[in-house]
């Protein structure tokens, strides 16, 4: 990688002391999906719209939402395959953490890492920022987490926080609604109000996806007839 | 400099130092003896997925370093693994593969098989070339049914309905190759395990203690710690174990006074502030 002619980070700083790549970055982000994540008292959720490039797609081969451990999952905006890779350097990370202490890895030294990955990108040779922002949703010993990692490498602790296309309107909604002590139940109806105001379409299980860690600290994605249910909830 | 790609790490044996090995060998240099388990494994296929057993000694040469440990290594849910050989390898093995069956598994969305611990196991040791003293019974239920494997330091593998490893293999074995038939049942299956253990606490010195069970059928996993515990502490001693003071015998006395050392030292500098 040394010698190429590429070797030269393309995260240079314009003369306003901005990094024009991650700012680009930022703009794949913002013109990807919208996603959410909410932080409850007893859990948290996370929600993305899935909008199929056409009806021709298999959905159920699609999914956004991954699980990192059994106590962490992600979600993110922007460019899918970039946060392929993310993930699994995520989970290969909390594997090596598990081995060398023998412990779960905790939320935040996971966003930590993650988040030292996505810097790295910035200030190398030969290689660009990802295009994701990712929400990380856990629950340890501290309780429950919501943060969110951008392509800078800058995370973040949120309450509820929204990113991708309709990010402002989300974010307002959120403000108005949030709750210090609202319950993961009531979560899950805010987050599916909040996709819902900025959606085109008839919004249906098939296309959201809503993943939930419980008290209990397990994460799971919910299948697509407990949205239903939820949405019916809703209405 | 970043890795664009997880590179695959440069495995195998580094035989650099085998020369120099050689020839401290041929120099009379007495190689150190490995810190063994010294043991007792089995396991065994039932009708409904398979059994795995364990004696619970962990020997330093003729001493017993842990009376209890517990050699039944856990692979995934559905996988466990019982370590013979050095106690360091055994674990670090089973740990490392276990990890990587968990990133397998995140990465296709199913339960683990046991043919891919095995495959993943045989694969390190035999880049290993046998250096990694681990000798493995490995058992497990998954989607293609229960299934019963060793595996050699070497990196070979048998798949059994009946296996024994370790020093006391072949007391456990006489057990199995008589009383074993297809089809049993768990009460069954877990009664000549446990008798095989015990026939290896009880005639290998380098087995001993307690034996462990684990019961895995499709489903569902019972890890049976300490199943049987047939060797009780019973000899503690009533009287207890203080004693007064002037029990022990004063055969002589010599007192050596303590002569101390005065060093003057002339005109040495001052501390620097």
């Amino acid at each position: 990688m040394g010698d190429s002619q590429y070797s030269f980070s393309l995260t240079t700083f314009s003369p306003s002391g901005k990094l024009v790549q991650i700012e680009h970055a930022l703009m794949a982000v913002g013109s990807g999906q919208t996603s959410l994540g909410i932080k409850a008292a007893n859990g948290v959720v996370v929600a993305t719209e899935k909008k199929l490039p056409s009806i021709l797609v298999d959905e159920t081969s699609v999914q956004k939402i991954q699980s990192v451990t059994p106590n962490i999952g992600v979600v993110y905006s922007g460019m899918g395959p970039d946060s392929r890779v993310l993930v699994r350097k995520c989970r290969k990370q909390a594997q090596q953490y598990f081995r060398l202490y023998k412990e779960p890895i905790p939320v935040t030294q996971l966003v930590r890492e993650t988040a030292a990955v996505m810097q790295e990108f910035t200030q190398s040779g030969g290689v660009r920022p990802f295009g994701v922002s990712l929400l990380i949703a856990g629950y340890d010993d501290n309780g429950p987490q919501l943060y969110q990692v951008d392509p800078s490498g800058s995370y973040f602790s949120w309450k509820a926080s929204a990113m991708g296309k309709n990010v402002s309107n989300a974010k307002t909604f959120l403000e108005k609604r949030y709750t210090e002590d609202m319950e993961l139940e009531d979560a899950i109806h805010t987050a599916i109000l909040t996709l819902k105001e900025g959606f085109e379409g008839q919004i249906s299980g098939k296309n959201i996806e809503i993943g939930i860690i419980t008290a209990d600290c397990k994460f799971r994605v919910l299948s697509s007839s407990e949205i239903d249910d939820y949405l019916a909830e809703v209405e | 400099m970043v890795k664009m790609t997880d590179l695959p790490t440069k495995g195998g044996f580094s035989f650099d130092l085998c020369r120099r090995n050689e020839m401290l060998l041929k120099n009379g240099l007495q190689m150190p003896p490995f810190r063994k388990t010294g043991t007792t494994i089995v396991g065994l296929v039932f009708q409904d997925g398979v059994v795995l057993g364990a004696d619970t000694r962990a020997t330093e040469g003729p001493i017993v370093a842990d009376k209890n440990c517990e050699k039944i290594h856990f692979m995934s849910p559905n996988i466990y693994c019982c370590g013979a050989g050095t106690a360091a390898d055994t674990e670090a093995v089973t740990d490392m593969v276990s990890s990587q069956l968990q990133l397998h598994r995140y990465a296709t969305g199913r339960e683990s098989r046991v043919v891919t611990a095995l495959t993943l196991l045989k694969s390190h040791l035999f880049n290993y070339q046998g250096h990694v003293s681990a000798a493995l019974v490995l058992g497990g239920v998954d989607v293609t049914g229960p299934h019963l494997h060793t595996v050699y330091p070497h990196g070979s593998t048998d798949t059994l309905p009946f296996a024994t490893m370790g020093s006391g293999s072949l007391a456990a074995m006489s057990v199995f190759e008589s009383k074993y038939k297809e089809g049993l049942t768990r009460e069954e299956g877990i009664e000549i395990v446990a008798e095989a253990i015990c026939a290896g606490i009880f005639n290998d010195l380098g087995s001993g203690s307690n034996v462990d069970v684990c019961v895995i059928t499709k489903g569902k996993t019972e890890y049976l710690r300490n199943y049987q515990l047939p060797n009780p502490r019973t000899y503690i001693s009533s009287k207890g174990y203080t004693f007064v003071k002037g029990q022990t015998e004063v055969l002589s006395t010599k007192i050596t006074q303590i002569q101390h050392k005065v060093e003057t030292v002339e005109g040495g500098d001052a501390m620097e502030e």
